[in-house]
């Protein structure tokens, strides 16, 4: 499914056309996916853009998600592109970057002057810089939060004020939430879906997915382990529901579960439908290792595609003012997500009224310190990998495997799925 | 004079005219087969012998490989036999239950277009948005079904879509609520083409039993009908993907992932189209290998006409 709008950008040029035309007017097209979560911070980013730059009119193209967002660039490089700059998830960009359709932005930015006065940190960067270049600008970055039922966490005898910092603690909330009965289930961990929560656990422990020259699995070892033994004891010592997202999020939602561990992009959804339920808090994600652990980052970068010069300038001028401190503002007073700009990060000026008075905002952004790229898989199969990761999981979150069982056959059938070296 | 040249020549040339307005006439339909259905099916079958994906060009020919693949592909053989459990399961179930429901509303007096309505309208309505209200009757916290089991004594009700146990099977009887409105309306209209004379004559001749008379009379007159039933549920079920998109999404663990899911994360999410074309032509072969198994077997039994 697509949608096309145009939007009206500047009164001035529609009603004097032959004035914008004789003033250079560039029209460019630009993809972004999720307009549930993401369409009012595109609809501010560009009323804020139209008043700087008249002349650039801004075509949209939108996609429900990632992944139809993915095709649709796909299939246009196959025919025509006419998309030129187009917002895509993290864990996608590596494909676009070696498939050729992303460009490196890194001697644009460079143009400019110095990336970290700009507020593009190396930390930032690295979000989306994959395929070896700056394949991207993160525009939206997220990590896992834990959202909680303050209602059922005090009838469980709970402080929702100090909440467990460990997985021991919550395990323990947790049996005692279950333990009110009535069908009340403690907590549930997002671990279907992709690979990205199993990264959260894999990464709390200081682990990381492949080897630095990426020709082998790099979480067949103790982090690995661990992160599967973790998941083993959710279920075993938290008494952790099979559920699949949906249902998770429903029951959440309807007052029966008592911690839902997932995105903090889910935020404003999750707001909504939870209304006055109950009491919704958001904390951040219990520690696993204090000094090695780190959290996987979601969310979308802006990726430019135009070869065409002029459509190419104008599209980086919106990737530019998208991710810089008055864009990322605009973007995280819109949807929830971290900000990607430092000086919006570091300077209370920009987002700390925000954060004063919407407090469920704070759980993600205080731990933005610890966030690392999403690992996002070499090669051809580079989607079909986290499948397999997450058919793996079910495994023991179904008791049917061992963690030790599960991560042999894990590393295995990864192996598989990775590039051959040539030759 | 002129009379007999022209009687002689007009039935040729009108025999001329007549062949080019029928080729004319079927010319768009002939076209639009030709464009629409028949070069991307060649299409289709020509790509699962490359290694075509979405966004890297030119694709390399590369033989059966794709086959060859699909043969060692844990993830494969576990969605076909996870569509052969399927319509295992579907087939005889729905074609028995739509049976059995057009006898019980053929008979019944009263509130015929009622009770036909009600079973059909699983038919007429949108599958993905049934299944959203399934989602929720089966919801292992929140659902009715868990909730009335719970009431019922049992402890710890299943937990229907996420449990590898029971998806399959959860799945299936969604697929027979959904198919067994339209087996019986097809039944209902084989029945009411069954002459009412010759039950009353069996009667008449002494068969006395309700069910003697369906099984000497009308099960035999339905054949024809039968044999269509059955096919094109089996063809229907076959088909089962909206249901597995919008609940499962296969999982957990591929338990519920079927032939044309994989078909569709092959080629849409793995971008794999080369891959996902040899798996269409596998789901075409069974297709087409069903309606000629069907036909061919049970064509000379079920003529009474």
């Amino acid at each position: 499914m697509l949608t096309r709008r145009s939007l009206p950008l500047i009164g001035g040029a529609l009603a004097l056309p032959g004035l914008a035309r004789a003033q250079g007017a560039v029209e460019i097209t630009v993809h972004y996916a999720q307009p549930v979560i993401f369409k009012e911070s595109y609809d501010a980013l560009a009323a804020a853009f139209a008043r700087r730059e008249p002349n650039i009119r801004i075509n949209w193209i939108t996609t429900p998600n990632y992944e139809e967002g993915m095709q649709l660039i796909l299939r246009q490089a196959a025919t025509n592109l006419t998309v030129d700059l187009s917002y895509q998830g993290f864990n996608r960009l590596r494909l676009f970057a070696e498939r050729g359709i992303a460009q490196d932005v890194m001697p644009l930015l460079r143009a400019e002057g110095d990336p970290a006065a700009m507020g593009y940190s190396p930390n930032i960067l690295a979000l989306a810089h994959f395929g070896g270049f700056q394949s991207g600008l993160a525009y939206a970055a997220s990590n896992p939060i834990m959202y909680y039922n303050a209602d059922l966490v005090r009838r469980a005898g709970g402080n929702p004020d100090a909440m467990p910092t460990s997985w021991d603690g919550v395990f323990e909330l947790s049996r005692r939430i279950k333990a009110l009965g009535g069908g009340t289930e403690g907590f549930w961990y997002a671990w279907p879906g992709d690979d990205w929560m199993f990264s959260a656990l894999l990464f709390g422990h200081g682990g990381r997915m492949l080897t630095e020259d990426e020709r082998d699995v790099a979480f067949a070892g103790p982090e690995g382990l661990g992160a599967l033994r973790l998941l083993d004891r959710m279920v075993k010592e938290g008494g952790m529901p099979n559920l699949a997202r949906d249902a998770a999020q429903q029951a959440f939602a309807a007052g029966r579960l008592g911690m839902f561990f997932w995105t903090t992009a889910a935020l404003r959804g999750t707001m909504q439908q939870v209304g006055r339920n109950f009491e919704l808090r958001t904390t951040v994600m219990p520690v696993i290792d204090p000094v090695r652990g780190r959290l996987p980052t979601g969310g979308a970068a802006g990726m430019l595609i135009a070869r065409d010069p002029a459509k190419r300038e104008a599209a980086w001028k919106f990737l530019r003012f998208s991710t810089s401190a008055e864009g990322t503002t605009l973007m995280v007073q819109n949807t929830g997500y971290v900000p990607t700009n430092q000086l919006a990060i570091d300077d209370p000026r920009w987002l700390g009224e925000f954060y004063r008075q919407n407090p469920l905002f704070q759980a993600a952004t205080r731990q933005a310190n610890i966030m690392i790229p999403w690992y996002a898989f070499p090669g051809a199969n580079s989607v079909r990998v986290t499948q397999t990761m997450v058919d793996q999981q079910a495994r023991i979150v179904e008791q049917r495997a061992t963690p030790e069982q599960v991560l042999a056959d894990m590393a295995a059938e990864v192996r598989r799925l990775l590039p051959r070296p040539r030759g | 004079m002129s009379e007999a040249a022209l009687s002689g020549a007009l039935p040729h040339r009108r025999r001329l005219g007549e062949a080019l307005g029928g080729w004319l006439l079927s010319l768009p339909a002939a076209l639009s087969f030709l464009l629409l259905l028949l070069l991307p099916t060649l299409a289709a079958v020509a790509m699962a012998f490359t290694d075509f994906e979405l966004g890297l060009w030119p694709p390399a020919w590369i033989g059966l490989e794709n086959f060859e693949e699909m043969w060692a592909d844990r993830g494969f053989r576990q969605s076909f036999r996870n569509t052969v459990v399927y319509v295992g399961l579907v087939a005889p179930a729905s074609v028995l239950l739509g049976l059995g429901l057009a006898l019980l509303i053929e008979a019944g007096a009263r509130g015929r277009a009622f009770f036909r309505a009600v079973f059909f309208l699983p038919v007429v309505s949108l599958t993905v948005a049934m299944a959203a209200a399934w989602q929720y009757l089966l919801h292992p916290t929140i659902g009715p079904l868990n909730a009335a089991l719970r009431v019922l004594g049992v402890a710890s009700p299943p937990a229907w879509l996420s449990s590898s146990d029971w998806v399959l099977l959860s799945l299936a009887s969604i697929g027979v609520w959904e198919q067994a409105g339209f087996n019986m309306v097809l039944f209902m209209a084989g029945l009411t083409a069954i002459p009412r004379e010759l039950r009353e004559a069996a009667s008449v001749d002494g068969v006395h039993s309700a069910f003697a008379r369906f099984r000497l009379v009308t099960w035999p007159l339905l054949g024809p009908t039968t044999l269509f039933v059955v096919t094109i549920t089996l063809i229907r079920s076959v088909r089962v993907f909206d249901t597995v998109a919008v609940l499962t999404r296969g999982g957990p663990n591929k338990a519920s992932e079927v032939l044309l899911y994989t078909m569709y994360t092959e080629g849409f999410t793995f971008l794999r189209l080369g891959y996902s074309a040899a798996i269409t032509l596998v789901f075409l072969v069974i297709v087409l290998a069903l309606m000629l198994v069907q036909t061919r077997l049970l064509d000379r039994r079920v003529h009474y006409g």
